[in-house]
């Protein structure tokens, strides 16, 4: 089993971890306890390889508080290469190059004690 | 299920209010007691819907807060909390109490006080309807969550901004005739296509206001609904769920809850699209009545849009949408929306609708959407 706690602590150490049930095959992002697919209870940890492209994205220009001090920023659904989806902060890349189909990666953004997903250029 | 009925409906004005969320309530519940013409002592139990209490008014336990204030303090009542789509939820379940013949008559509604906390308060409470382990961390808001459906949407349909905006200001069009409506003025496609980007591609009017309000509708047994003077009877009232993560939806173009709560909720009424006359569906961004027309079958899926530039979903074409003026001119205070809605097809089918009424309208439909697309609700409504 992969805890959310497990899942970030390896996405702090520049890893991303799916799970993948042994006995149907179905791929998923951390945390589930039986499987969406099948209703086992069955899951193996894979290391994902962090590669994929925008899904859609938005750039966000009115935040929450916590994040007023941040924007203008994107935020992205990658399709990974392996099947699964994950949303994410885009970093590193200019906000008008974004377009749904872009290859990005997996990087981690670490600020103080958080832990974010993020997706920089390819 | 016994046949259950709506006899009785209220609705505060919508807007900015200085009182709190259980006044607001208690006013609309008043509202429709009256409407209904029962004795207050009749009503046996109150189902209560709000979002945001407890951050913006420190008030939990809001249900017997409720009952209280509208003077029937020993009743039972749970409050009900499934994002915008709450009251609505309330409302299933306040169905089944009456349906089943646990109670003969019931109070359902809700409210919702948020405009009196900053601006970036409010979208952070909003926020926390979505999920608190991948999604708020990176800062998205509901506008960004519906931006992404618009994006997919844009993508995969070619629908347009320009089309959105038609939405906007089509329910502006509408809202002009609901006394109770926050914003009674029309727009253009202009101003909305002009004003400033919330979360790309939807602008500040492609978004619905932060509002205060409350609403509140009276369900009874047959047997009593027979005397009021123009029972709407309850057709049917279904929920759907779909995963809580944005990144399991497997089509971002899609609310694939709204598709299987309206499959079963025609099946149960035994209708289908081509049988509805006027429909109040949850526009909280103008994208949202797109992809709702399309997912309630109204449309097939990429004409959302061409129909709302063609007119199709304004009164008077060929099936209106949200005559109320809808959220986005309507107002939605979250933890009263539901009702609201359940008020306007009610008044619709009741022919009460004055200058926004459609005409000749028999069978309603109510869609209620709660967070990021994970609940829906909706419910069917019809005359004798």
């Amino acid at each position: 089993m992969v805890n959310l706690k497990d899942f970030f602590t390896e996405v702090r150490a520049g890893r991303l971890t799916g799970i993948r049930c042994t006995q149907c095959g179905e791929l998923a992002i951390p945390p589930k306890e039986f499987c969406g697919a099948c209703g086992k209870r069955a899951w193996e940890s894979v290391a994902l390889a962090g590669e994929g492209t925008i899904a859609s994205y938005t750039v966000i220009r009115v935040a929450p508080r916590g994040h007023v001090g941040q924007t203008p920023y994107a935020v992205a659904v990658v399709r990974l290469t392996e099947g699964v989806s994950l949303l994410g902060r885009i970093t590193d890349l200019p906000l008008e190059s974004l377009r749904v189909g872009l290859p990005v990666r997996f990087r981690p953004l670490v600020s103080g004690g958080e832990t974010l997903v993020g997706f920089g250029p390819a | 299920m016994r046949r259950v009925a709506v006899i009785g409906v209220g609705v505060t004005k919508f807007g900015k209010h200085e009182r709190s969320s259980a006044e607001l309530f208690a006013e609309a519940a008043r509202e429709a007691v009256l409407d209904a013409g029962i004795e207050p002592k009749a009503v046996q139990a109150l189902y209560y819907g709000n979002v945001t209490g407890g951050e913006s008014e420190r008030q939990l336990h809001m249900g017997p807060q409720a009952a209280t204030l509208l003077g029937l303090p020993t009743i039972p009542t749970t409050r009900f909390e499934n994002a915008c789509a709450t009251t609505h939820a309330a409302f299933r379940h306040a169905v089944m109490e009456v349906g089943s013949g646990v109670s003969d008559v019931v109070v359902v509604g809700g409210a919702e006080r948020i405009l009196h906390v900053p601006t970036e308060h409010a979208t952070e409470y909003f926020a926390y309807c979505s999920d608190a382990t991948f999604e708020q961390p990176t800062g998205l808001t509901f506008p960004g969550v519906f931006a992404l459906i618009a994006r997919a949407h844009m993508e995969k349909y070619g629908t347009t901004e320009e089309q959105m905006a038609h939405v906007a200001v089509k329910n502006h069009r509408h809202g002009v005739h609901n006394p109770k409506a926050q914003f009674r003025k029309e727009i253009t496609t202009d101003m909305v296509l002009k004003s400033a980007y919330v979360a790309d591609p939807l602008k500040l009017f492609d978004c619905c206001p932060f509002t205060d309000g409350g609403a509140a509708v009276i369900l009874a047994s047959e047997e009593v609904a027979r005397r009021h003077r123009l029972p709407v009877w309850v057709l049917a009232s279904e929920a759907a769920t779909d995963t809580m993560f944005m990144h399991e939806k497997r089509d971002l173009a899609r609310v694939t809850a709204t598709e299987r709560a309206a499959a079963a909720a025609y099946r149960r009424a035994g209708r289908g699209p081509q049988d509805v006359d006027v429909v109040e569906l949850h526009d909280c961004f103008t994208i949202a009545e797109i992809v709702a027309t399309e997912g309630l079958g109204l449309f097939e899926p990429g004409m959302g849009g061409p129909a709302a530039e063609k007119g199709w979903t304004s009164i008077g074409g060929t099936i209106p949408v949200n005559p109320s003026g809808g959220l986005k001119a309507k107002g939605h205070p979250i933890g009263a929306t539901g009702a609201a809605q359940v008020a306007e097809i009610v008044t619709q089918l009741r022919g009460e609708a004055g200058p926004r009424q459609v005409a000749g309208a028999r069978t309603g439909l109510a869609h209620t959407l709660g967070g990021n697309t994970a609940t829906v609700l909706v419910s069917l409504f019809g005359r004798d």
